[in-house]
């Protein structure tokens, strides 16, 4: 089993339906509330302050809560008192899907355990698979920048699942977005993404909602690839390696597949959409 | 007071409407876009603008071609490199070019607008 949500394992052992998991899903969602949600419901900040924090949250790398310090004008104090009511709202899924009725809470722990130590083993294998590919510390930096990134612009859950090598070709119903960097190393970064996602990904990029497979969506989220690309050109440069990237395209195609390189593939889970981040090196 | 007037240049019309966007209401203004280096130069000839941004990684023409070709018609234009990437190697290719400064991507409003600010103190 590779690295996942509970409620998608649960979903994955048939220990509950889809809509049950929707419907925790819901719950978790009136009830778990950022800290900017609920410095906004606290009066701390004005509901545009707010808006403006998560945008700088999706944008840059600086941490929420430092985010609110700096723009929210939340005082350190105040802080500690909304994690505080964060952690003793904060529902997690096993207590949604007992609160719907839809497990017990014995259920629930009994599944837990089961899956904690599955999850324990799944991280192991994940280590162990980026020590294994070729140019481990070249892949390892563009996965995790690709996550990183890709949390940042949906604003969501996204979690690494499983990497594996494999013939690189794009899966029916994705759009692939590719940038080949060039140098030390010779690499092409990918995202081969479902359109939900994508359309996810460039409204989170350019601040309006955009069709999936629109030009417009397409070109943000080649734009967002160059980000990554960029930034792995930047850190790889700490360990040494000298890398230009090349302007990103996007295409329907299999491309760069077949040209003696080989693809690491790296599955991710976005909220509940499946989408690879590839590196072919 | 007379607005600074701005040219893009970048291959993603993305990023050129967010600096679009960011950039209404300031004491900015877009004078000229391009997607495209080589027509980028030709905007510039034509249109003089206070400050030139300019994307690094572009088909055709790059970016410091770009850069070589503007400051080839003005030596004393301002132009500033705005590019995902941010290596030692490309910041300082840029600069020795004749860039005046660099901007790594992504960015938000408030930073981008404070970074124009900065400009306009030395531009």
């Amino acid at each position: 089993m590779g690295s996942m949500f509970f409620g998608q394992y649960l979903l994955s052992k048939g220990a509950i339906d889809r809509e049950a998991l929707i419907d925790a899903i819901e719950r978790q969602r009136r009830t778990n509330l950022s800290l900017v949600e609920l410095a906004v419901r606290d009066g701390c900040i004005e509901p545009r302050v707010g808006q403006s924090i998560l945008t700088r949250y999706r944008t840059t790398e600086t941490g929420l809560e430092e985010l609110c310090i700096e723009y929210g004008k939340i005082s350190e104090e105040k802080l500690d008192e909304l994690r505080e009511i964060q952690r003793s709202d904060w529902v997690r899924i096993g207590a949604a899907l007992v609160a719907g009725g839809h497990l017990s809470r014995d259920e629930v722990e009994e599944h837990l355990a089961v899956f904690q130590e599955a999850q324990r083993e799944a991280n192991q294998q994940l280590e162990a698979d980026f020590r294994a590919c070729r140019d481990a510390e070249t892949v390892k930096t563009v996965v995790e920048l690709a996550v990183f990134h890709l949390k940042r612009f949906t604003n969501g859950p996204v979690k690494l699942q499983t990497l594996a090598e494999d013939g690189g070709e794009l899966a029916d119903g994705r759009r692939r977005y590719a940038q080949m960097l060039t140098g030390d190393r010779d690499l092409h970064v990918v995202l081969d993404l479902p359109s939900q996602v994508a359309s996810v990904v460039a409204e989170g990029f350019i601040g309006i909602p955009v069709e999936g497979d629109s030009e417009v969506a397409i070109d943000a989220v080649c734009e967002c690839v160059n980000i990554i690309g960029g930034h792995a050109c930047t850190r790889l440069e700490a360990s040494g390696f000298r890398l230009r990237p090349h302007p990103p395209f996007s295409t329907t195609g299999d491309e760069p597949s077949g040209d003696s390189k080989s693809s690491i593939r790296a599955s991710v889970m976005a909220g509940d959409h499946p989408l690879d981040v590839r590196v072919f090196v | 007071m007379a607005k600074w007037r701005v040219m893009t240049v970048d291959d993603s019309a993305a990023i050129l409407t967010i600096i679009a966007t960011y950039l209404e209401g300031s004491e900015f203004e877009v004078v000229a876009s391009e997607r495209d280096g080589v027509m980028a130069v030709e905007r510039f000839a034509q249109e003089r603008p206070d400050i030139v941004l300019l994307d690094l990684i572009m088909p055709g023409q790059s970016g410091v071609e770009t850069l070589e070709r503007i400051l080839a018609i003005d030596p004393d234009a301002f132009v500033v490199i705005v590019s995902s990437l941010g290596t030692e190697d490309a910041v300082h290719e840029c600069l020795t070019t004749g860039a005046r400064s660099f901007l790594q991507k992504p960015f938000t409003k408030g930073d981008f607008i404070d970074f124009m600010r900065d400009l306009t103190q030395v531009a």
